[in-house]
């Protein structure tokens, strides 16, 4: 998998990249407009991140470029304007996600690995992870070949943890995911431990113990082994 | 041309108009009424004498021998007033009089001579002066009320327009006043010191704007950054057997997404103040949609309180233009404000009909001034890590709009609920 990313802080960049790299993509960047347009127009990616505001240009005019191409590329916008413009702009120039900075580096995982999938298996498309078998498409998750039912929240927590396997993910992070962007969620973490609890307890039931680390006060960790 | 100069020369042409009128009337009225006062003192001359005549007396040799009358006694000499009886028209009739001495030559004795005229006919002369005064006063008087009206429209329109256009001026359009430069000098003046003012308001109003805008911006940028590294640093292997620092990493990080949430909803409030939401952006928004998706995302909030939510949705609700994303925040806002100022176990109805959408909720009893919920930063608990933004991003959106937003208290059982009117 070969992602662009077109970032003009340094700082994010040198955090974003290994951030990406660990999931195992093959991360490629471009520091300014000029540098993004001409490796959009000489190779092909799986998925181009473009950071709206470049010192050189806008981010949508790439954005508008790659659809004219008309690239397979899927293509996740973020920006640090907080405008609702751009991003209904974005969406409708046919960027298949947004992220508004700042954005936790597990939602910007989950929603990478959720655009590629999108793309590239056109559904047909599976996660394993050691014993767990995830079908996306027709919502299915078998453990040991087992079927587990799940209510949509756990299978989104499930999904969100997947996206982001080994890594720690913040309450915070979490939270978002679940409730949406703008959650004042700030006393009302109790409901992901419920989830979570009931989550990891039908995992046990099938004989996947184990799986989800608790990281008492930070959050939770999906376990490598 | 001054005010002054300009009200002056109305009154100045008022009052000699008045002026004249009134010297004419004077002049003619006095003429008539000496003129009549001759006449009539003829006339009654001549009654006297064809009374005498008819009752076969001789006629005098002088005309009204009561005007003058002769004694040899001393009177007391000088001016004095008296009332005679007029022989003809048989009445008392108001006389002056004037009496003198004539003192004694070889001729004859000393004497005192009384000469006396009638008041009657100068009575006449003191009405036509008496009305013709009051008059002309009258009229100066209904003239000066006038006067005064008519300048208010003529003169004072400038300033009358002005006023207006001051009622009506509003910063957020960013445009200075415009003020036309009438005649008179005082309002162009005028004019001219508001078209200052105005255009100063508007590029001190354009550089605080822009300042927050920037600001807005650049602060996104190291927040980002931060939030990323501090992930990033969560990750570290090392990390993961040390559960003080990982407790503190993650209190750093709760801090900075508290600094990121307040920021965003500081500059939704400062772009709703600024009015940057352009029209074009509005859509067709079916409110009972948003409000769905809304309900749906806040569900595992909802069981984790265990709160019951009852939805009520009018049929047959038309969309309604509006900006999608403050649709959403609208909602968004008045949904968590229920949620989170209520009892484990509570309840909170919404209902949504073609004019109106009300939040009630179970809660906590508020102490305090309800209008005062709607300002910044208000909080029920001070020790609440929320900012206490939601209900004054209420507020704006509905002032936005020109929605009417409300809140009422029920005691018993308490009940707060929020109605906004479209």
């Amino acid at each position: 998998m070969k992602l662009l990313l077109v970032e003009d802080e340094a700082a994010l960049r040198t955090t974003l990249v290994p951030a990406l790299a660990q999931n195992g993509y093959v991360v490629e960047v471009a520091i300014n407009f000029a540098q993004a347009y001409e490796k959009i127009k000489l190779y092909r990616y799986d998925c181009v991140l473009v950071d709206l505001t470049l010192p050189d240009g806008d981010g949508l005019d790439l954005v508008r470029s790659l659809k004219a191409d008309g690239s397979p590329a899927g293509v996740l916008i973020f920006t640090a304007r907080d405008t609702l413009e751009d991003r209904i702009t974005g969406l409708d120039l046919g960027a298949d996600d947004y992220l508004v900075k700042p954005f936790h580096l597990s939602e910007l995982n989950a929603r990478v690995r959720a655009i590629i999938r999108r793309r590239q298996f056109q559904g047909q498309h599976h996660i394993a992870f050691r014993d767990l078998l995830v079908w996306p498409e027709q919502n299915e998750v078998l453990v040991h070949g087992e079927a587990l039912t799940l209510t949509r929240k756990e299978y989104d927590l499930l999904l969100y943890l997947l996206a982001n396997p080994g890594r720690v993910l913040t309450k915070e992070a979490i939270a978002e995911h679940l409730c949406g962007d703008q959650v004042d969620a700030a006393d009302s973490f109790d409901f992901i431990y419920t989830h979570l609890k009931n989550l990891r307890k039908k995992l046990q039931e099938h004989g996947a113990e184990n799986y989800i680390r608790t990281l008492y006060g930070v959050g939770y960790k999906l376990n490598l082994e | 041309m001054k005010l002054l100069a300009a009200t002056t020369r109305y009154y100045l042409l008022l009052t000699a108009g008045l002026f004249v009128l009134a010297s004419g009337l004077l002049y003619f009225g006095l003429e008539w009424a000496l003129r009549h006062e001759a006449d009539e003192q003829l006339h009654n001359e001549r009654l006297y004498v064809q009374h005498l005549a008819a009752g076969g007396k001789s006629l005098p040799a002088s005309l009204f021998a009561y005007q003058l009358s002769r004694s040899t006694s001393p009177r007391l000499t000088g001016f004095s007033d008296t009332l005679l009886l007029d022989p003809v028209e048989q009445e008392l009739v108001p006389f002056r009089q004037l009496t003198f001495r004539l003192p004694a030559t070889p001729s004859h004795a000393a004497e005192w001579l009384t000469l006396r005229k009638s008041l009657v006919e100068s009575q006449d002369v003191l009405r036509v002066v008496l009305g013709v005064m009051l008059g002309a006063l009258a009229l100066l008087l209904l003239g000066v009320v006038g006067l005064n009206r008519w300048l208010a429209k003529r003169l004072w329109a400038p300033f009358q327009h002005t006023l207006t256009r001051l009622r009506a001026y509003d910063l957020h359009r960013h445009q200075p006043l415009h003020l036309p430069l009438p005649v008179i000098v005082e309002f162009a003046e005028l004019n001219q010191a508001l078209n200052q003012l105005s255009e100063r308001l508007v590029a001190d109003y354009e550089s605080l704007r822009q300042f927050t805008e920037n600001a807005a911006h650049e602060t996104q940028t190291p927040l980002a950054i931060m939030q990323a590294k501090m992930e990033q640093l969560l990750q570290a292997p090392t990390l993961a057997e040390d559960e003080a620092t990982m407790t503190l990493l993650g209190e750093l990080l709760q801090a900075s997404q508290r600094l990121s949430r307040l920021h965003q909803a500081l500059t939704l409030l400062s772009r709703l103040e600024n009015h940057q939401f352009a029209p074009a952006q509005v859509v067709p928004v079916y409110l009972d949609q948003v409000l769905r998706d809304r309900v749906a995302m806040l569900e595992p909030l909802l069981e984790a309180r265990n709160l019951h939510l009852t939805l009520h949705v009018a049929p047959n609700l038309t969309a309604r233009p509006l900006h999608p994303g403050l649709a959403d925040s609208l909602v968004h806002n008045l949904l968590q404000n229920a949620i989170k100022h209520n009892y484990p176990d509570g309840d909170i109805a919404v209902s949504l009909s073609q004019t109106a959408l009300e939040v009630s909720n179970t809660g906590p009893a508020i102490l305090g001034d309800p209008t005062r919920f709607f300002e910044r930063f208000r909080k029920h608990n001070a020790a609440s890590e929320s900012p206490g933004l939601g209900l004054s991003i209420v507020q704006h959106i509905c002032t936005f709009y020109n929605f009417r937003v409300g809140y009422d208290y029920a005691a018993s059982p308490v009940r707060h609920t929020l109605r906004v009117e479209f």
